[in-house]
């Protein structure tokens, strides 16, 4: 435990004011994916000199195992900020504290994220408050679009003219192609193949999250539009064994035409890749003027085992990152601000392509399943093999089976969990 | 001069032991035998006790006694990837154990550029199988790499064909990386077992008119047997073991078909969090591979035994 000497000056300003409370240090563990704008916030909450949060940033792919090996060991971390997908699964297992008094006594509750909140809700209860968000975007090279002779400031708002412009561009040359996806990707493609089902009016996963929808008519559309792209030659052929290494890569080569990402690209491609000249939409449904997102983010959690005196101090932190400066920290180190009654504020001065970056983000979704890893991101589950399959299918026919033996396959992963 | 022969197998006098030297013998290997129970019998009765339990990754372990080997009987994906390990174990050891045979031989005789030979064949030993699979995945490539574009360059192929898409050249392009590395190794033990050879007999059999492939077969190929034991059993095992190189270059595609035992182990454990299960996996892959050395070494021991 840390404790600090206190003067007799701040004695008595702690008397006078009510609320305050002895200085507490509580540790907090992100995944790497935050290590660009977790530092600065912690940095500038400690600043503060009230508290001190302890920050520790854990490789991404091994957050899990981690938490759970501290938390056998008595030495998990106070607080989390933790992939918002896996918020049911950890609430689930008792591990997180509930949190939804404090939630609740917040004034800015309703502009919270809703998607975060609902993965993040578990039985009635909040286990997980929005932290940090990413949403699914539609990237496409103005400069490509330019000399295959279309409209640079008008990116495609459906799928025929995704398609239709992907063929323009492809006809350049042999080095430039239309479209971009990470084909054997599953956390790639929930992220940016999902939202076009959803935008279609069409399903994934029922609400509750038992029952596979991955042969229902429009996921069945939205495979076939893909395939349709790979048989036309519109993809690299790489895009076929790329499990996520080149998701943000190869757009960012200038050879790719149009390629769904997330905002998370915006901050690096403007950073490592000043040169590149490019506009973002959202990623469109299979009829002009719908679309759609996936929520992505972290929620932030507390360990269901932390001393009780530390909660208001990382209540207090949680607090601080809502505020207009711990939004405007996100916000200019590419996260998405979580809080949508000052988004904009905390947005201002960026690049406008943020601005749709929020607006994504505040409509978007996130689908509910405590078998996520199993059945979504691991690289031999069932979503990933299936659309791999399906995408470079060499007939309609084998498109068709492989989304039925892919249905079959993550009904039963997910019965298994139930 | 009369040399000794040191193949001759004359027992050396045992000299007269007192109790007391049997227990100081004791004494000595107890920091050996201290090392085996820590870091060998004791992960393995945990592995073991892991295995009767639903062990989860978080949440506290449930006993359910052989539910966990009751369902493994009928766990498909286990057997398809156990499948696809011996497919790969035998690919991989008649590979490696040719490669390495003849790379022995040419670098067994003492010369000036044998030196060199022997090491350019034992450095990709030294590279870690991460760092290994990580340079095979960008030279298999599609887009990046160098096999499809020169084959592209050579006219061999109309388009870059993505040879990681496919099972048969993804799988052969796995199992080349092996013998790459891994040749050298072997090929070491084996040369070793090579040089034990007196030159004598070599000699004795060349005046006696036998040719280079009489004396191949039955000069050199039953002497070098317990080091080619020794090589094929290592082999054996570590195929069977194989994940890394299947991980990173392939992830286990396409569609599975190269997801391997040790992978299933993996994938059970650690992103299905399903602990039990995956200790009951790796207790029938370990019984499997006794089972298999077993075997090898009776096979060689028999033959050996007639010398």
């Amino acid at each position: 435990m840390y404790f600090r000497t206190v003067s007799g000056a701040a004695v008595a300003a702690a008397l006078l004011v009510p609320g305050q409370l002895a200085a507490e240090e509580f540790s907090i563990w992100v995944r790497s994916d935050g290590s660009e704008f977790m530092p600065k916030l912690v940095e500038a909450y400690n600043a503060r000199g009230e508290h001190k949060a302890d920050l520790q940033i854990v490789p991404v792919n091994e957050l899990v195992q981690k938490y759970a090996i501290a938390s056998a060991g008595g030495s998990a971390p106070d607080a989390l900020s933790l992939d918002l997908i896996y918020t049911p699964a950890f609430a689930e297992q008792g591990q997180l504290r509930d949190l939804t008094e404090f939630a609740k006594s917040l004034p800015y509750f309703d502009s919270l994220s809703k998607a975060h909140l609902s993965v993040g809700t578990v039985d009635g209860k909040i286990y997980g408050l929005p932290f940090s968000g990413d949403a699914s975007l539609l990237l496409w090279n103005k400069d490509l679009y330019e000399r295959a002779g279309l409209d640079p400031e008008d990116g495609p708002s459906s799928w025929a003219e995704i398609q239709e412009d992907a063929k323009a561009i492809a006809a350049l040359d042999d080095e430039t192609y239309g479209f971009y996806f990470s084909g054997n990707c599953g956390g790639c493609n929930i992220f940016t193949f999902a939202p076009l089902i959803w935008a279609s009016d069409g399903e994934v996963l029922s609400e509750d999250g038992k029952k596979a929808m991955l042969d229902s008519p429009k996921a069945v559309e939205a495979i076939d539009f893909y395939r349709g792209m790979v048989a036309d030659g519109l993809v690299p052929a790489g895009s076929q064994t790329d499990n996520g290494a080149n998701f943000f890569a190869a757009f960012a080569n200038g050879n790719i035409g149009i390629s769904p990402s997330g905002s998370f690209a915006i901050g690096a491609l403007n950073n490592q890749y000043p040169d590149l000249n490019y506009g973002v939409t959202f990623i469109p449904g299979q009829e002009e003027g719908n679309w759609s997102s996936f929520a992505g983010g972290d929620n932030i959690v507390i360990s269901a085992g932390t001393d009780e005196g530390k909660i208001p101090a990382i209540q207090d932190f949680i607090e601080f990152a809502y505020s207009p400066e711990g939004q405007t920290i996100l916000a200019q180190n590419g996260a998405m601000p979580v809080r949508g009654d000052i988004a904009e504020e905390a947005l201002a001065g960026l690049d406008e392509r943020y601005l749709i970056s929020a607006e994504a983000m505040a409509n978007g979704r996130t689908p509910y399943t405590v078998v996520f890893n199993d059945l979504i991101n691991s690289s031999n589950g069932p979503w990933v093999t299936t659309l791999n399959r399906a995408f470079f299918a060499s007939s309609e026919e084998d498109m068709r089976q492989a989304v039925g033996d892919g249905q079959a396959q993550m009904q039963s992963v997910i019965d298994a969990a139930y | 001069m009369i040399e000794a022969n040191p193949s001759d197998e004359a027992a050396p006098p045992t000299p007269r032991r007192s109790r007391k030297g049997d227990w100081m013998g004791l004494v000595y290997v107890l920091p050996a035998i201290a090392l085996v129970v820590v870091f060998f019998l004791v992960p393995l009765g945990m592995t073991v006790w892991m295995s009767v339990h639903d062990w989860p990754l978080m949440g506290n372990p449930r006993w359910i006694g052989l539910d966990n080997y009751q369902r493994l009987w009928g766990d498909g994906s286990f057997w398809q990837a156990l499948g696809f390990t011996v497919l790969y174990t035998l690919a991989a050891t008649v590979g490696l154990m040719s490669v390495a045979f003849a790379l022995a031989l040419m670098v067994q005789s003492e010369g000036r550029a044998t030196a060199f030979y022997r090491t350019a064949y034992f450095l990709p030993v030294v590279t870690g199988f991460a760092s290994a699979s990580l340079l095979w995945a960008w030279l298999s490539n599609v887009d990046s790499g160098l096999f499809s574009p020169a084959a592209q360059m050579l006219g061999m192929t109309e388009r870059r064909v993505n040879i990681l898409a496919e099972f048969t050249p993804a799988f052969w392009s796995v199992t080349i990386m092996v013998i790459w590395k891994m040749a050298g190794f072997f090929m070491v033990i084996i040369m070793s077992g090579l040089q034990a050879i007196p030159a004598d007999y070599q000699e004795a059999a060349r005046i006696d008119g036998a040719g280079w492939f009489q004396r191949f077969r039955w000069i050199t190929l039953p002497l070098v047997r317990q080091p080619f034991a020794l090589a094929l059993i290592l082999c054996v095992a570590g195929s069977m073991l194989a994940f890394d190189q299947f991980y990173i270059i392939l992830n286990g595609g396409p569609s599975n078909q190269t997801v391997t035992a040790v992978y299933k182990i993996f994938n059970e454990s650690f992103v299905s969090f399903r602990l039990g299960y995956g200790a009951a996996l790796s207790v029938v892959l370990l019984l499997i591979l006794l089972a298999l050395s077993v075997i090898q070494l009776r096979l060689l021991r028999e033959k050996g035994a007639d010398k």
